[in-house]
């Protein structure tokens, strides 16, 4: 069988990559030895190495504590992988993803439904969390696991030697960009800092990822509940004004607001701050840890999201755990949900020396900072629970993002181009996204 | 009893004959190899072909929609952009690295220990994963004066250029990295057709007092036309399905600038999660290349009689 399967699926991958580039297909080394044993239950995060450790971290403690044994895979191109095992219709049994996946996970039928009556301790997640894995037809789909908000980042050394304040305006954080750029706050005598990391690149949405803040705080949505649907929302006065204001201010304005190449820069490439030569960076909390170590813990603060012309705002995601549709492991899938979420669960993977998985509990009996004795995290948290918005859960999002991306990233990367058209043309596209979903009314 | 040992002498004699028929023995070391790619290739290209007539969803069941993937991904505006971009990288990156190829075997044909050694470093970029390549060059084409190309053109007294940032100079960038990995490929090939050159035809030419763009143009490039047709079929075969170049370099971006068939294909199937799309798309990629390279046969095959 474990043969047959890995065949199977191996052969699946090499057809989803289409015909061409076997390059691309990488296996993920799953082999997943004994996942037909009732007592073991397959389950798949999207982590590197480091989180990864966190997770077998916890899920030893699951096994000693209920016997049930887990194979664990960390895979790293978590999309492509699944998409590869769904046409094989041999899916992991318990999934941990991001939660503005659920719609479209659940439009391809992936998932189970669930009841939160039946996963033990689901009263101590607040209703507002459960309220956010409600899929399109009123059934829960997921369960909620960690949250987090988006805060700035900014090297507070630097503030104190140029004798500024963190901003709290979006015109503050321009002038202190612009003193990060040229008033040589690393005193080397050079000009080679830059105010602000951008991921801008369009590749896998980076660009909506990182603007939704902007978008939000200047009063703008992508998309809009209307009725029993949704309507697209990029042409509103406010996503005018908003985007304008990002192109000619932070892409097309000052040299060195912005770090060099931020166009074409995902998360991956854009190190400008850990490598020490960007003052701000607006990001997840996950980060935390790695800029602990560079450039430091002592250099910079954690400090929420200037406020826009409309408040302060900013993307909130997190990840859920997902049961995989067709597995016959209920009871497990549910222990296993259960202990997640559970105080002990939730505690071991907040804290530990690798990165942590859990970032602001879902279980309210927690507070973030607190248990990690350290006060950022309440930042974090008041971010999550005062002033934040998720990406839509329900539709399937993964078209909307990427072409939203598409179309912000090409205004960033035309100055001369007419910001109220593009929106215009990126509105249309929406709606032929909403349409394609039955969800246009 | 004599039966008995005379029935395996009798066996191996017939294992002889089957064996010593001319089919069978080919047949028999090619199987293992078959095997494997007929499970790990044309059932997976097959069942592609299949998937690109349905709306793909594993669980829900898929719905058979005919043609309409097709239409969908032929008249998408962005799809069309990224064909155009493809030819253009194709075509250049194919003849650069063919001109540039040429060059480096013509200066690095010889014998000398010391040519082997350097032929050894400029081959080097062929076997260095296409992903290392792309880190590498994303890091020379930095976008200021840090950058190593930025650096060097510092010295010169021009600015620097931000290469993979600028919409009309992204896809040239992306094309140079090309030529610069396939090159030392083609180089190889070329130097083996040098090889064969007869010697005695450059001395001739050398009393005929002929000059060096003549040498070539008479005497190298006619004697090395089966190693161009070759470098040239890998080159149709290989051009249009670029992808990892142009995924870790750019990306696609920005603005679409370098978006190419497969990165298109790739996004519409992973980060879309249109499968019957991307096979779609696939499949013309697929058909196109089988045009192209049964076209470039032909017109090698007619040069060679000729």
């Amino acid at each position: 069988m474990g043969v047959r399967r890995r065949s199977r699926r191996l052969a699946a991958m090499i057809t989803v990559s289409g015909l061409a580039f076997g390059a691309a297909a990488c296996g993920s080394g799953s082999d997943s030895a004994g996942s037909d044993d009732p007592n073991t239950l397959e389950v798949w995060t999207r982590s590197n190495p480091d989180p990864a450790a966190t997770y077998e971290r916890v899920f030893a403690a699951f096994t000693e504590k209920t016997g049930i044994k887990i194979d664990y895979q960390p895979v790293i191109n978590f999309d492509q992988q699944l998409q590869s095992r769904a046409s094989t219709k041999d899916l992991p049994d318990v999934m941990i993803n991001d939660t503005a996946l659920m719609g479209s996970y659940q439009s391809q039928g992936l998932l189970k439904p669930i009841d939160p009556d039946t996963i033990e301790g689901h009263d101590q997640i607040t209703d507002k969390s459960w309220s956010s894995t409600v899929g399109l037809d009123g059934e829960h789909y997921g369960i909620p696991y960690s949250r987090q908000a988006q805060t700035l980042m900014i090297r507070k050394d630097w503030l104190k030697k140029l004798g500024l304040e963190a901003p709290t305006t979006w015109q503050e954080m321009l002038r202190v960009a612009k003193a990060f750029a040229d008033r040589d706050p690393d005193g080397d005598g050079k000009k080679d800092t830059y105010g602000m990391v951008v991921p801008g690149s369009a590749q896998n949405g980076y660009a909506a990822w990182w603007g939704s803040s902007f978008l939000w705080s200047g009063g703008a949505k992508i998309i809009e509940p209307d009725g029993r649907g949704y309507r697209p929302a990029m042409d509103s006065t406010a996503a005018v004004r908003t985007v304008t204001w990002m192109k000619d201010n932070l892409f097309c304005g000052d040299n060195g607001v912005i770090q060099p190449g931020a166009i074409s820069a995902v998360t991956g490439t854009a190190t400008n701050f850990q490598d020490g030569n960007a003052g701000m960076y607006l990001t997840g909390p996950y980060n935390i840890a790695t800029y602990d170590t560079t450039p430091g813990k002592d250099k910079f603060e954690v400090v929420p999201f200037p406020a826009g012309p409309a408040g302060s705002t900013v993307l909130a995601d997190g990840e859920n755990v997902y049961f995989g549709a067709r597995t016959g492991k209920a009871k497990q899938e549910r222990a296993l949900a259960a202990f997640l979420i559970s105080p002990e669960g939730q505690r071991l993977a907040m804290t530990g020396k690798n990165q942590p998985v859990v970032r602001i509990p879902v279980n309210s009996t927690l507070d973030a900072a607190q248990v990690r004795d350290d006060p950022r995290w309440s930042v974090v948290q008041k971010a999550y629970e005062n002033a934040s918005e998720q990406f839509p859960n329900a539709p399937d999002f993964a078209p909307i993002k990427q072409d939203t991306a598409d179309a912000l990233n090409a205004v960033f990367t035309y100055c001369g181009s007419d910001v109220r058209s593009s929106l215009k043309e990126l509105n249309d596209t929406l709606a032929g996204d909403l349409t394609d979903q039955d969800l246009l009314k | 009893m004599t039966a008995t040992t005379i029935a395996p002498d009798r066996r191996r004699a017939l294992a002889k004959r089957v064996l010593a028929r001319r089919a069978v023995l080919p047949w028999l070391f090619l199987a293992p190899g078959l095997l494997l790619a007929l499970v790990f290739k044309f059932v997976p290209m097959g069942k592609g072909i299949w998937l690109s007539f349905f709306d793909v969803r594993p669980f829900l069941g898929d719905k058979w929609v005919g043609l309409d993937n097709y239409t969908r991904v032929l008249t998408d505006h962005r799809f069309q952009d990224a064909v155009g971009h493809t030819l253009v990288l194709g075509i250049g990156q194919s003849l650069g690295a063919i001109v540039v190829g040429f060059v480096l075997a013509v200066l690095l044909e010889g014998q000398a220990r010391s040519l082997k050694i350097i032929r050894t470093a400029v081959f080097l970029p062929v076997v260095t994963a296409t992903a290392v390549v792309g880190e590498l060059w994303r890091l020379m084409y930095y976008p200021t004066s840090d950058g190593l190309v930025n650096s060097a053109l510092g010295f010169l007294g021009l600015g620097p250029t931000p290469f993979l940032d600028n919409p009309d100079t992204a896809l040239w960038a992306t094309m140079a990295m090309g030529i610069w990995m396939v090159a030392p490929y083609n180089m190889v090939i070329i130097l083996a057709g040098l090889a064969g050159v007869d010697r005695t035809l450059y001395e001739a030419a050398a009393m005929d007092g002929v000059s060096l763009w003549q040498r070539l143009r008479h005497i190298t490039l006619p004697a090395i036309r089966p190693a161009i047709g070759i470098v040239l079929t890998l080159a149709a075969i290989r051009g249009l399905r670029v992808f990892t170049e142009v995924y870790v370099l750019t990306g696609g971006g920005p603005a679409g600038s370098t978006e190419v068939w497969m990165t298109r294909a790739y996004t519409l199937g992973f980060t879309r999660n249109d499968i019957g799309g991307a096979s779609a798309a696939s499949v013309v990629l697929l058909a196109v290349t089988l045009l192209l390279t049964v076209c470039v046969n032909y017109f090698r095959k007619r040069g060679d009689v000729r």
